[in-house]
């Protein structure tokens, strides 16, 4: 009896070690707008926050607009200028979802599970509905994920010449991993 | 085709006057294509501050902050609370136990391998280009994050 009891406490302390929602203050979040005709488009943002909350199956990031780091200052000027990203009166990009098929990652046990999220995306102040397949890799406490999507800059109020003449991607690549304790 | 004399001589300055402002168009772009940022270590620190209050001017009037230190050159003095892995590279934080709210680094290339030597506990200088200060909705506190960061100097006390 004191066995079974002791082993439920184990397994209960541990589901609720594991249910504790888990975050990251290193998220790393890719913008990829290149073209065949310019490759300047493209910038890391490396200090994303990320959270995942095993128990309600809940995932969300926050990303300054000003941290993304262009290789070119001219771009990073460009990017968060009042008619792109406007970033002095947005100055954070958002997303916040949940895992819809929930019963195909395992919190609890060691491995790699592909999940799909779907959620609110928020930039520059106008909200998105997206949907994107994701990696889950629990690995003992921590847990690693990364996701790629596209989006489309005018669902966002961002449009300009460099768009229309080629030089930036209509609908660029966004890219989030993140290692979460 | 041109035998009037004029009009050879007009199309002479025509196509002097096209290859010339396509030369200059070609140099433009090429001037600004190829631009990248200075080096951190080269740049003169527009403000010289202690972490902790840095923090909580940010805590206490954000947007007064933000217009004060956002896109300036910062040289931050305080402790190494921890170095987190981020991608292939690495960050370093230095907390305000009391509230949560925080300093994030990354860091420029080729001052990787100097802030990578960095543990917690140093007590450093760290020039980078602060970025914003903004409240967290997840964590519920203020972090305030700095890009193409260089360590400027490692207090030799606290590396005894």
């Amino acid at each position: 009896m004191k066995k079974i009891i002791l082993s439920l406490m184990i397994a209960t302390v541990s589901m609720m070690a594991f249910g504790q929602k888990k975050t990251s203050t290193s998220a790393t979040v890719a913008f990829d707008a290149t073209t065949a005709i310019d490759d300047l488009a493209k910038a890391e943002n490396k200090t994303g926050i990320a959270a995942i909350d095993p128990s309600k199956n809940t995932v969300q990031f926050e990303a300054s607009i000003k941290n993304f780091a262009f290789s070119n200052p001219k771009i990073q000027e460009h990017f968060n200028q009042k008619s792109w990203l406007n970033s002095d009166e947005f100055p954070k990009a958002t997303f916040s979802g949940v895992i819809t098929n929930p019963s195909a990652v395992n919190f609890n046990k060691d491995g790699t599970y592909n999940v799909n999220v779907e959620g609110d995306l928020t930039i520059k102040g106008k909200t998105q509905k997206v949907k994107t397949p994701a990696t889950i890799i629990v690995a003992g406490k921590a847990l690693k994920t990364n996701a790629s999507f596209n989006i489309k800059l005018a669902d966002f109020g961002v449009e300009g010449q460099p768009i229309t003449a080629g030089k930036v991607s209509a609908e660029p690549k966004i890219s989030v991993s993140a290692e979460l304790n | 085709m041109f035998k009037n004399p004029k009009n050879k001589k007009n199309l002479k300055w025509l196509l002097i006057a096209g290859g010339s402002l396509l030369l200059i168009g070609l140099v433009v772009y090429f001037y600004f294509a190829t631009l990248s940022h200075d080096d951190t270590a080269s740049l003169k620190s527009d403000y010289i501050v202690e972490a902790i209050p840095f923090i909580k001017e940010f805590e206490k009037d954000h947007k007064a902050a933000n217009k004060k230190y956002a896109e300036k050159i910062i040289t931050v003095k305080g402790i190494v609370t921890s170095i987190e892995p981020a991608d292939t590279t690495m960050n370093i934080k230095m907390v305000d136990a009391a509230t949560g709210s925080y300093l994030i680094f990354a860091f420029q290339d080729q001052h990787m391998a100097e802030a990578k030597k960095l543990k917690p506990g140093e007590d450093v200088l760290i020039k980078g280009s602060c970025s914003d200060g903004i409240y967290s909705e997840i964590l519920g506190t203020y972090f305030i994050s700095f890009k193409r960061s260089t360590v400027e100097k490692i207090n030799s006390l606290t590396n005894k």
